[in-house]
């Protein structure tokens, strides 16, 4: 059995050199056009030669700048609604059915009108990603408010718990395993959106320089800037699900 | 012919150490007027609890037996102050119970500890809430944890613990704001027979060091028996007292009391009462379905 394990760890580690060797040769072979479809060792001189230009910096301070800060207010305003909303039926029912048509609706669909209401500023990129991220996170704190378990609440009252600090110590706390489940779909929400936020046009990020290098053909920074995407979303996650972990450490 | 007994019994054991603080025990601590309490049901109106009355002296041990679904719960949840009477009064310290409160603890079934804290930090909990310092609820904390016997576990959380050790550091967070009174529903029901047997004993003997008026509810005659001073007998589903037993054996009391004649005694008083609620209940249930 351990040998097993073993084995299955060893051959993790070389699911990705496995990856980009067979794609290496795909694109030596000629198989498919190699301008369309570079090889990793092009995509990698892409990234240097785009590190060595100064752009990088700026394009990966941009983006995480945008993808942060949507994501904290996005997140302490769903935070903040949800427990209202899940310790208040009055407010749950006023505000419940409006989020819930809202919700659905993907956050690149509000493109076209963002770019009218906020031109080509910042704010309209937040608003991108704020309106991603408050839906969900507003939604799990909801349930799990909804969830705390109504003999901790009552616990908390037979001991002269007074109702601000009982938010707090019993129902934030309480629910604070599933906000944490919210906040971190929350995080990969907030990297889609992140795209759509940069396509409602942008002056530097990293998807915004994916957008001007395909118009100039520059397929190695294309590929260079999804590699990049893909890995500040993978980082951002696990660095989530590692503070989660240690934040909600009794469940 | 009972109470009789009972009385007798009381003044042979009128030298016991652990009551000597409730001698003067002609006060009482709870007033339960005329109380009824009646839930919306699927069905309509139902009525739990049919205006009962009792009084506990202060320092009484009080065990409110009846078969499951009698109300008895519902009683307590009422003196805690998370039912409100549907008419009656409940007077506790000769206030009017108006919603929960640190002068009056309760145990519940299920230990309910805060899984984020710590056993010491769950016992300090209601003393940081009625304004006592850190220091201040530490001490308290120390303390309880002390009396209840989990001093290396201080600093363990509670899902490392087992269902014993929760339901004590359950019953010293009931303690730390030193309630008059300590309400405790079925505290035991969820604990295998040797651990109930040592809760109980260990309960017996932390009610032997502090000066609160106990409601204990249970559906174990045995257990009703063993530890209180008066049993109050209900009835299936309205909840009623049906009778008021007054136990009158010696403390300090252990297991072998259990084979003792008196007991057994008012064993048979009591099971006579439960057998005919249960079957009461049992049939009301069926008839329903």
């Amino acid at each position: 059995m351990a040998r097993k394990k073993r084995l299955n760890f060893l051959v993790s580690l070389a699911s990705v050199p496995l990856f980009l060797g067979l794609w290496e040769l795909v694109s030596r072979a000629q198989i498919v056009n190699p301008v369309l479809f570079p090889s990793p060792s092009v995509v990698l001189a892409a990234l240097q030669d785009w590190i060595a230009s100064g752009d990088f910096t700026l394009d990966l301070i941009s983006s995480v700048a945008r993808v942060s800060a949507g994501f904290i207010i996005g997140s302490v305003h769903g935070i903040a609604m949800g427990i209202l909303t899940g310790r208040s039926a009055f407010f749950s029912a006023l505000v419940g059915p409006v989020f819930q048509i809202l919700r659905p609706i993907p956050p690149i669909a509000f493109v076209p009108i963002v770019i009218l209401w906020f031109g080509l500023s910042e704010t309209g990129k937040l608003f991108l990603i704020v309106w991603g991220v408050f839906f969900t996170v507003w939604l799990a704190t909801h349930l799990g408010v909804q969830k705390v378990d109504d003999g901790l609440i009552r616990a908390a009252r037979m001991l002269g718990t007074p109702r601000r600090r009982l938010l707090y110590e019993v129902i934030f706390l309480g629910a604070l395993p599933f906000i944490f489940v919210g906040l971190r779909t929350a995080v990969s929400i907030s990297f889609y959106t992140l795209v759509a936020a940069e396509l409602a046009g942008a002056f530097s990020g990293i998807f915004y320089r994916i957008e001007v290098a395909q118009q100039n053909m520059q397929t190695g920074r294309v590929m260079a800037g999804l590699m990049v995407l893909g890995l500040i979303s993978f980082l951002a996650d696990r660095g989530f699900a590692s503070l989660s972990q240690r934040l909600v450490w009794w469940r | 012919m009972l109470s009789l007994i009972s009385n007798s019994f009381r003044s042979d054991a009128s030298t016991r150490l652990e009551s000597d603080h409730r001698m003067p025990a002609s006060e009482s601590e709870i007033d339960v007027s005329d109380l009824s309490i009646v839930f919306d049901g699927a069905h309509g109106q139902v009525i739990a609890v049919d205006r009962v009355s009792f009084t506990a002296r202060r320092g009484e041990f009080v065990c409110l037996l009846g078969p499951s679904g009698c109300g008895k719960s519902t009683l307590l949840n009422a003196i805690a102050g998370f039912e409100q009477p549907y008419a009656g009064t409940i007077l506790v310290s000769g206030k009017r119970i108006t919603g929960p409160g640190p002068d009056r603890g309760m145990v519940f079934q299920q230990p309910h500890l805060f899984p984020w804290k710590s056993v010491r930090s769950n016992i300090a909990h209601g003393p940081r809430m009625n304004g006592k310092t850190r220091a201040e609820a530490r001490a308290i904390a120390d303390d309880l944890i002390a009396m209840v016997g989990l001093s290396r576990f201080a600093n363990a959380y509670p899902h490392t613990l087992s269902g014993g050790m929760q339901q004590r550091v359950s019953i010293a967070r009931a303690l730390a704001n030193q309630p008059r009174v300590l309400l405790m529903d079925e505290p035991f029901g969820a604990l295998d027979a040797q651990t109930r047997a040592i809760m109980q004993d260990s309960l017996l003997k932390l009610w032997s060091r502090i000066s609160a008026t106990i409601i204990f509810v249970t559906h174990d005659i045995d257990e009703a028996i063993l530890l209180a001073d008066r049993v109050l007998v209900m009835s299936a589903g309205p909840g009623r007292i049906l009778s008021d037993i007054t136990v009158g054996l010696p403390r300090p009391r252990t297991l072998e009391l259990t084979l003792d004649t008196r007991f057994l005694a008012l064993k048979r008083e009591c099971f006579a009462l439960i057998k005919e609620q249960s079957a009461r209940a049992f049939d009301a249930a069926e008839s329903r379905s």
